[in-house]
């Protein structure tokens, strides 16, 4: 086997793969990339069992074979050569040889033969979806901050894609509070799947400035992302995910519109009160045109600030703070819009104009 | 329990690295070997793959081995590391079916019979709770079943609202049916009587409406105090009351108070409404509220201690259906965060609603909002003015100290500034008298009530 590539190209693309190819201990070859041309066409592949990332690499020259090597090494010493050089891979039996002008070495790679083969998607059943990749990005950021990291309660560890009404939605929550984004509309197929959360940060962190557009195919048990020159396998979570509409509530009666840098503000300002109780700060809104957000903190002392907008219901509830401001950073319009209650029942946060993202935070009790 | 398949492991990793055994073969499982279709279970489809690829004469040896027929070897997807369940989940997933599974439906047969009676088969007897609060009018219901048309007729029933009057008439209607299906019953809010009303005389069917209820064997009206300002239907009504009752056809009436306190509404046909008394549904006791809690729970066969049913009746004090709701909001979230009731109360995560949640107060809030309330300055109240309406005032607010405070006879005196503790006995005994029968009296200290918790 031997390549042929710019040290920029390789580099980008050992970077995409070797992420996930680290720690594991019982079987070594995971910790390798898998180098295969096959026909001119070079694949770089790295796997976890959980998920797989292959790079369609573009070389200037190749010799067809397949091996591997160990990742991170690879790619620490591709990353600290000079830019522009011109590298050269070879591999001989399990000897793999890279030369860059000046700088070569020999690492001792493992046989291919032990690294397992990956699962692929049946293109035929596949649920396919395309989706630009400014939309998916910001559509993933600003739902995944709810997601939860509680193993115990897998379906929590994931974000849910689901259709409804011919829309496909993103969703996730971590039992406190739930982020959902209507992603793509007038969609003709049905889904209701988990992803791991961490394989869709695998995703975006493998997107480039030149990534256009996402595809994303869908199989009884895989999913796997397409951005141009990379691809990324993964498992589905195969759990139910809670039945999130009915938590949204429908009936607030206190509806606001508010400044985002505003209500930031104030929510930071109260959230430094919050500290030293739990961090729950108190939201009250009093008729005709005053909305206050405070928080007590018995010893350390009191804080309080108020914005003025139109208020035509009186009523008071409280959040967590960090639950509150993660909910207002990740709206991103100068105006947006509030609707809680004094009852047990979740704040809403939209964006005014926008309103396919919704983000509900569940009261506390103090 | 002898397992094959640990057998067949051992001997597959004889054959195999212990690197590779250890990836592939840990957590797979023999689903199935029926008629040599075998089907093993896997982690993820990462798995299928490779142990297709690369172990399946592997495994195909070691099944044959321990004398396992094989003509297919299937690989089948399995969540093997099971989410640690708490144990009072009863299913591996925590998921929204699992409430449906755990929660089982309250019946869903909600159709109503082909009569088109406009009764609701969910409400029955059964499941109505009986308890200090309601069982006078319970007893009655229950003898109008026995002998529909006789004792308790007309049966006007009242209180405020959530208090369960639609439960316990359809309730009646409903066993009315049962004891005898040719019963002809209608159940109808007022407001469809007089729309209906409005309809037939605008189509000139005036004689077919009034003629709808002369077969009737039972009448049921929901919500009578809707009535005001309709005078017509309000004549109908009386015209159709007067010839049920004359055939001594059961006739049933619901409203939120006495039909004396309803404006608008003929003497003749207010005192007709109330010849066989009144019955009132009134706010539910703690215990009450518990017994209510416990037979929803068991309905809906959820589980949930008995401390969180203390707290969720001693919390919410407005009336059943805020009740319920709270409870059903209780037990949804402690659904979705995977942790039962109780824990969801003391970790704080769940507020009980703050309206039906009564705050404590202070005397002089309690001085302030009654002064306020009769218009007069907290001074000209707490004195020894004899007028008539700043009596009532101050025995009012003595009233309300005693029994929201729970302050001394005493300290009362000093509060509102009367002679001494036998003035404030007084004033307390006139008012729970006066209670009984004056209504006006009664909704302005429910009133007052809502201003000083609100």
């Amino acid at each position: 086997m031997e390549i042929e590539v710019t040290q920029e190209k390789l580099s980008k693309a050992l970077n995409n793969v070797s992420r996930i190819a680290v720690g594991r201990v019982t079987l070594p070859v995971l910790n390798n990339v898998l180098i295969r041309v096959d026909n001119k066409k070079v694949s770089l592949i790295t796997t976890n069992l959980d998920m797989a990332v292959v790079d369609y690499l573009p070389v200037s020259d190749s010799r067809d074979g397949v091996t591997t090597v160990p990742a991170r090494l690879l790619a620490e010493f591709v990353s600290n050569l000079p830019k522009g050089e011109k590298i050269k891979i070879t591999a001989e039996g399990t000897k793999v040889t890279i030369n860059a002008g000046k700088y070569s070495s020999t690492i001792n790679g493992s046989p291919a033969d032990d690294f397992p083969e990956l699962p692929e998607i049946n293109e035929e059943t596949a649920v396919v979806f395309k989706v630009g990749a400014d939309e998916f990005k910001n559509g993933i950021q600003s739902v995944s901050v709810a997601s939860s990291n509680d193993l115990s309660r897998p379906a929590l560890t994931g974000i849910y894609f689901n259709t409804f009404d011919k829309t496909l939605a993103i969703a996730a929550t971590d039992g406190y509070r739930l982020a959902v984004r209507k992603l793509i509309k007038n969609v003709q197929s049905e889904i209701k799947v988990i992803v791991p959360a961490t394989t869709l940060q695998e995703v975006l962190r493998a997107m480039s400035d030149n990534t256009e557009e996402v595809e994303i195919s869908f199989n009884e048990d895989l999913v796997r992302f397409r951005l141009g020159e990379v691809e990324i396998i993964s498992k589905l979570i195969d759990a139910s995910f809670p039945d999130y509409q009915r938590l949204i509530p429908k009936d607030n009666d206190i509806k606001l519109e508010l400044n985002r840098g505003e209500l930031l503000r104030v929510s930071k300002l109260a959230a430094l009160f919050a500290r030293s109780v739990n961090g729950v700060i108190i939201c009250e809104a009093k008729k005709p045109d005053t909305f206050s957000v405070k928080a007590i903190a018995s010893e350390l002392g009191e804080n309080e600030s108020t914005i003025t907008t139109e208020v035509s219901e009186d009523g008071k509830n409280s959040f967590n703070s960090r639950f509150f401001i993660d909910a207002i950073n990740a709206l991103d319009e100068k105006d947006i819009v509030i609707e809680f209650s004094s009852r047990v029942a979740p704040i809403i946060l939209r964006n005014k104009k926008n309103q396919d993202y919704t983000h509900i935070v569940m009261p506390i009790n103090k | 329990m002898y397992n094959v398949w640990e057998n067949i492991l051992a001997e597959i990793e004889q054959k195999v690295s212990p690197a590779n055994f250890s990836t592939w073969f840990k957590n797979t499982s023999l689903l199935s070997t029926k008629g040599g279709a075998i089907v093993i279970g896997v982690k993820n489809s990462f798995y299928v793959k490779q142990l297709r690829s690369k172990f399946i004469d592997i495994i195909k040896d070691a099944l044959l081995k321990n004398n396992i027929e094989v003509n297919t070897i299937d690989f089948e997807v399995q969540t093997s590391v099971k989410p640690k369940v708490r144990s009072r989940e009863v299913t591996g997933t925590v998921s929204a079916d699992s409430i449906s599974s755990r929660i089982k439906p309250i019946k869903n047969n909600i159709e109503s019979s082909a009569e088109n009676n406009g009764l609701n088969s969910k409400y029955t007897l059964d499941n109505f709770i009986i308890g200090s609060n309601n069982n006078v009018a319970a007893a009655a219901a229950k003898s109008i079943i026995d002998a529909p048309g006789t004792r308790c007729n007309p049966f006007f029933l009242y209180g405020g609202p959530g208090l369960g009057k639609t439960h316990l008439v359809q309730a009646i209607g409903n066993e009315l049916l049962k004891r005898n299906p040719n019963y002809k019953i209608l159940y109808t809010p007022i407001s469809h009587f007089y729309s209906d009303f409005i309809d037939a005389i605008q189509n000139g069917k005036g004689k077919e409406f009034s003629r709808k209820f002369e077969k009737l064997d039972c009448l049921i009206i929901d919500d009578f105090q809707f009535i005001v300002n309709k005078e017509k239907s309000q004549e109908e009504f009386f015209n159709i009351f007067n010839d049920l009752y004359q055939l001594n056809k059961q006739i049933i009436v619901t409203s939120d108070r006495l039909p004396s306190q309803i404006k608008t509404v003929d003497e003749r046909l207010a005192s007709r409404l109330t010849w066989a008394g009144a019955f009132d549904l009134q706010l539910p006791k703690f215990e009450d509220k518990c017994a209510i809690l416990r037979a929803k729970a068991e309905l809906m066969g959820a589980d949930i201690e008995p401390e969180a049913i203390e707290y969720i009746a001693e919390n919410v004090n407005t009336n059943i259906r805020d009740l319920e709701g709270e409870f059903s909001t209780i037990l949804l979230m402690s659904e979705v965060r995977g942790i039962t009731p109780l824990e969801l109360i003391e970790n704080g995560s769940v507020g009980i609603n703050k309206s039906s949640k009564l705050r404590p107060v202070s005397s002089k809030q309690v001085i302030d909002k009654v002064a306020k309330f009769y218009d007069l300055t907290v001074k000209e109240m707490c004195g020894k003015s004899r007028v008539a309406n700043i009596k009532t005032a101050r025995q009012v607010a003595m009233f309300l100290l005693s029994k929201e405070l729970s302050l001394s006879t005493t300290k009362i005196a000093l509060e509102v500034g009367v002679k001494d503790h036998t003035t404030v006995m007084h004033g307390i005994k006139k008012i729970e008298t006066d209670l009984k029968l004056n209504f006006v009296l009664r909704d302005q200290i429910e009133e007052i009530k809502e201003k000083i918790y609100g």
